[in-house]
């Protein structure tokens, strides 16, 4: 009872509240499909949500320590069916795993796992080995097996949003702001060379990045030899992304990025889906159509609209107010999930609380930005709203354990 | 688990609000763009968004015989449908049509739901003429679609092998998590047509097309349209000829299963069950009665050849004769007991089929007349144990590993099987030599022992398409003894007193052994089984006939046929002599 009456109540009311409109969103969305398999997805997106709110509730009432010493236990499983997907995937993409009757998406449970065991080895170490290059690379190494993983699988989206919590983590564990400057620059580098965002300007900005950089590096560490070392590495980082993107990367990625620059280029082709939703939110108005009454839903224009795309089918039928309430909801959200890490009584707790928000925030942004024409189509979900019975077990994983961290912040 | 960092210096929570109020802001105000300052630019595109996308239907894949004539195609139709429309306009339209037409059974309901209504499905060139002609100028709604239907353009022919194909079921929509399937359409539900459904069914294509307000389609978009992937063809082993040959000569009013193997490579060459049914009234929109007729009937889907479970009766003597032979109970020569019409073992009587007796016999000559007593008295010299190893060595008690929904496994009973069932005794092996007792078998497992014994060795897996899998040497069962029990099996067909002498033919050696097999019914299961010709294998036969009675005159006939249609096939006979033949059988001088 004690710990029921510490339960963060808004949060979990806040949490149901999207889960509703999404389900609501979900039967909208699949109203006029032609397939009753799609049809049903509310149905199935309900039982999902009832289960994991159960998983969710549990979680809460997990003693104390428990989740600390089973970290890397659980990043060690996901790691397992993470190789599992690999070799016994199913589905066009190989992403699920058939477990008897429920097929898992390993990748969504084991964004937590990884989340959970970052938590743990930053938690272990003090602020100086956490700013030594050991401390550094283990921390690297946790997060780049996953991410190796599931690139194979291929799903870059994902692969990528398991970087989002590893900066935020390790400036929350005491990692000096310019060292974390300094492993950024390579990828700030890859950046300021991708002609797509430059056009003709891409050598000017690169050299200013580097000029810039170097000079930072080196009026902060005065040892010529890492300048140095640094700016070879930031020059050959943008030189190679330029290589790697003429040369590696598969048809289907560069179209993407290059239609998210330019939609109009190809609006029948790859521009398609970022027209679509734009056209559908734009004609949401300030108020909407009406539920079920969204045309470019209705009439299948919109791609994936009960998935990716859920939010569009949101701000076509609900217009600007409810895309308000909705993003509303998810910035309060990762607020309490901040407000938890702030007031975590221990290190583990509170590098959790903040993984978990900085991957909530993560996933809003992109999903949300991709609808919106602001970030490119990566086939992210979007957390609670996003039919998919793995991702919404996993994000109320995710809810349960700060609701956890944050009922046990008064212990010592 | 202290915290690496002193109280005061940990980062506040406004240093982490700042960059996710960023992020939202930058939403936010994209948002506000869309939604507030130029929605309506954005309402205007969406009143002028007309560009759906089309499903096309990839063309099923045709599925031929070993000599490439089509047992399944594809045949098109056309369906008079109405594209996405109010209850009013359709009701008033369904009633325009049904008066124009004078037809009023419908095949579609108004449903919201669905973008297409599918009114009348098949229909003639007639009402094809009136919709185009009278009806769409007052109910532009009114669409002829073209679809397509499997077609088995030989009915009933190879029925149960092929399968037949019908509309998917929600359960499976539901688990179709690649959305391959939309509602109506067709998926493989038994048979070949369930088993290759992945490579026959193809990909379906999409198409991009400019539609008005009332939902009919204008501009197309070819360079955009995705285009169906038809299925891959399915090229079977089956030999259409000689499938025909075994369905006419099975006698019709009896239910009976045949299969017939190459006992080379396990390719099958016909595979009957009978009754049959034809698979096109499953994709008929005209034959429901039929179609309920043949699914409430449970006797008439069951593959017999496949899932039926028979006992032997005297074909499976062989399995008893090569026991014999490899553990030294008997050779060529010996002779036991004479046969006197029945044995008494304990106290118990087993009988022979001959009731006056056979004499003195040796093994080809027991084989040949399929005396009982002969089997009786090895049975007295072997062990259950034996009869089982050497029952299991020639694939019984197992499915074939045909690739083929649902394969019966039979029944190869052992000591144990007795045991946990009432007890052991010996009278139990007794039967188990005559092919009778709990032993249960499945046309194709016969098929594939009669192939093992005329190859010299070697169990095949039977396939229908494709490669044949790999055969493997039987060890433990040397060539010689084969040799003996071939011939013996030679001499039941050409002996004047063997049992198979219905089955003989003009111009080709035989090698069979009928089976008579008592079974809890008023007549006996006719059995033979076969393999020709006897010097070069090329052909392995099983043939069962419930209630049929005597094996040699009801399924002797059969055999026959179905050899003589593929030696023919094969060149191995002139279609003459063969007509000739059938002179002599006619003239009753065979």
């Amino acid at each position: 009872m004690r710990l029921l009456r510490r339960l963060d109540v808004p949060l979990l009311i806040a949490t149901l509240a999207t889960v509703l409109i999404g389900i609501i969103a979900i039967y909208s969305a699949t109203y006029h499909n032609d397939s009753i398999a799609v049809q049903n997805a509310w149905i199935k997106q309900g039982q999902f949500a009832f289960l994991a709110f159960a998983v969710a509730i549990a979680i809460v009432y997990i003693p104390e320590k428990v989740i600390y010493s089973v970290a890397y236990l659980l990043y060690l499983v996901s790691l397992v069916s993470l190789v599992a997907v690999l070799m016994w995937g199913t589905g066009d993409a190989t992403r699920w795993l058939r477990l008897g009757p429920v097929i898992l998406q390993p990748s969504e449970l084991a964004k937590i796992a990884t989340i959970i065991a970052l938590a743990r080895y930053l938690s272990d170490r003090n602020t100086e080995r956490i700013n030594s290059i050991e401390g550094f690379l283990g921390a690297l190494f946790l997060v780049l097996v996953p991410i190796a993983l599931i690139v194979r699988q291929p799903d870059l989206g994902t692969a990528i949003s398991f970087g989002a919590p590893f900066f935020p983590m390790l400036y929350w564990a005491g990692m000096r702001k310019f060292l974390i400057f300094l492993v950024i620059s390579p990828l700030i580098s890859v950046l300021c060379s991708l002609n797509l965002l430059w056009q003709w300007g891409t050598p000017y900005v690169f050299a200013i990045f580097i000029i810039g950089s170097t000079f930072l590096i080196h009026r902060f560490m005065r040892r010529l030899w890492l300048t140095i070392s640094m700016a070879v590495v930031n020059i050959s980082a943008g030189l190679l992304t330029v290589y790697f993107f003429e040369n590696f990367l598969r048809p289907y990625q560069k179209a993407r990025i290059m239609t998210f620059f330019d939609p109009a280029s190809d609006p029948l082709g790859d521009g398609w889906n970022i027209i679509q939703s734009k056209i559908a939110i734009g004609s949401g108005g300030l108020t909407g159509k009406g539920l079920l009454e969204g045309t470019q839903t209705k009439h299948q224009f919109l791609p994936a609209a009960h998935t990716d795309f859920i939010f569009s089918v949101i701000a076509e039928e609900g217009g600007f107010v409810m895309a308000l309430i909705v993003l509303g909801l998810f910035f309060f959200l990762i607020y309490r999930a901040l407000h938890i890490a702030s007031m975590a009584n221990n290190a583990f707790y509170g590098l959790t609380a903040l993984g978990l928000a900085a991957m909530l925030t993560f996933h809003v942004f992109i999903n949300v930005g991709m609808t919106i024409g602001v970030m490119p189509i990566t086939g992210l979900p979007l957390p609670f709203l996003s039919s998919g019975g793995s991702s919404l077990l996993s994000n109320l994983l995710a809810i349960g354990l700060l609701l956890h961290i944050g009922t046990y912040r008064h212990e010592f | 688990m202290q915290h690496p960092l002193p109280q005061d210096e940990r980062p506040s929570l406004k240093l982490l609000l700042a960059p996710v109020i960023l992020l939202f802001a930058i939403l936010l105000l994209r948002l506000f763009y869309l939604q507030v300052v130029t929605s309506a630019d954005y309402a205007r595109e969406s009143e002028e968004n007309r560009i759906a996308q089309r499903r096309v239907k990839a063309p099923r894949g045709l599925i031929y015989d070993r000599d490439g004539r089509i047992l399944a195609r594809t045949r098109p139709f056309y369906t008079v449908a109405l594209e996405r429309t109010t209850r009013k306009d359709f009701e008033a339209a369904t009633a325009a049509f049904t008066r124009a037409i004078g037809d009023v059974e419908l095949d579609g309901e108004y449903s919201r739901k669905y973008r297409t209504i599918r009114l009348k499905r098949d229909v003639d060139f007639r009402t094809v003429s009136i919709v185009e002609e009278r009806l769409k100028a007052d109910w532009p709604l009114l669409d002829i679609e073209i679809e397509t239907q499997r077609h088995y353009p030989y009915g009933t022919a190879a029925a149960h092998l092929l399968g037949y194909i019908g509309i998917i079921r929600d359960q499976d929509l539901q688990g179709n998590n690649e959305n391959a399937y939309v509602l109506g359409d067709f998926i493989g539900k038994t048979g070949l047509e369930k088993v290759y459904e992945n490579s026959l069914r193809g990909r379906d294509g999409m198409m991009y097309v400019e539609i008005d307000a009332t939902g009919r389609t204008g501009r197309e978009f070819p360079e955009r349209d995705r285009l169906p992937v038809p299925g891959t063809p399915l090229h079977l082993t089956l030999d259409l000829e000689v499938q025909l040959a075994a369905e006419r000569a099975l006698p019709d009013g009896f239910a009976s299963a045949l299969v017939a193997l190459d006992p080379r490579t396990g390719a099958v060459l016909a595979l009957v069950s009978k009754p049959t049914f034809d698979p096109n009234i499953f994709v008929s929109f005209q034959a429901q009665k039929d179609r309920q007729r043949v699914l409430q009937s449970e006797t008439v889907l069951l593959n017999r050849a496949l899932q039926g479970h028979y006992p032997p009766g005297s074909t499976f003597k062989m399995v008893s004769a090569i026991a014999a032979l490899e553990t030294g109970v008997t050779d060529t020569l010996s002779l036991f007991e004479p046969c006197y019409g029945a044995l008494r073992v304990g106290r118990s009587t087993f009988r022979c089929h001959k009731r006056t007796g056979h004499g003195s016999l040796t093994l080809p000559g027991a084989i040949a007349v399929s005396c009982n007593v002969y089997f009786y008295h090895l049975a007295r010299l072997m062990s259950i144990e034996t009869w089982h190893k050497y029952g299991a060595k020639l694939g019984f008690g197992q499915p074939t590993g045909i690739t083929y929904p649902g394969e019966a496994a039979g029944l190869l009973p052992s000591r144990q099987y007795y045991k946990e069932r009432g007890g052991w005794s010996f009278g139990h092996l007794i039967n188990l030599s005559i092919g009778q007792g709990s032993l249960l078998v499945t046309p194709m497992q016969m098929a594939r022992y009669v192939a093992a014994i005329a190859n010299g060795g070697y169990l095949v897996t039977p396939y229908v398409s494709g490669d044949p899998p790999r055969r493997q040497r039987i060890d433990g069962i040397s060539s010689r003894t084969l040799s003996i029990v071939r011939k013996a099996m030679r001499r039941v067909v050409a002996s004047d007193t063997g049992t198979g002498r219905r089955a003989r033919l003009e111009g080709v050696s035989i090698a069979a052994k009928t089976g008579t097999a008592q079974v809890p019914r008023p007549d006996d299961d006719a059995w033979m089984v076969a393999f020709a010709p006897y010097e070069k294998p090329a052909i392995a036969i099983a043939a069962v006939v419930e209630g049929g009675g005597s094996g040699g005159a009801r399924v002797g006939p059969v055999v026959r046929e179905v050899v003589k249609a593929f030696c023919i096939q094969e060149g191995i006979i002139a279609p003459e002599a063969a007509e000739a033949d059938t002179l002599l059988i006619n003239q009753g001088m065979l």
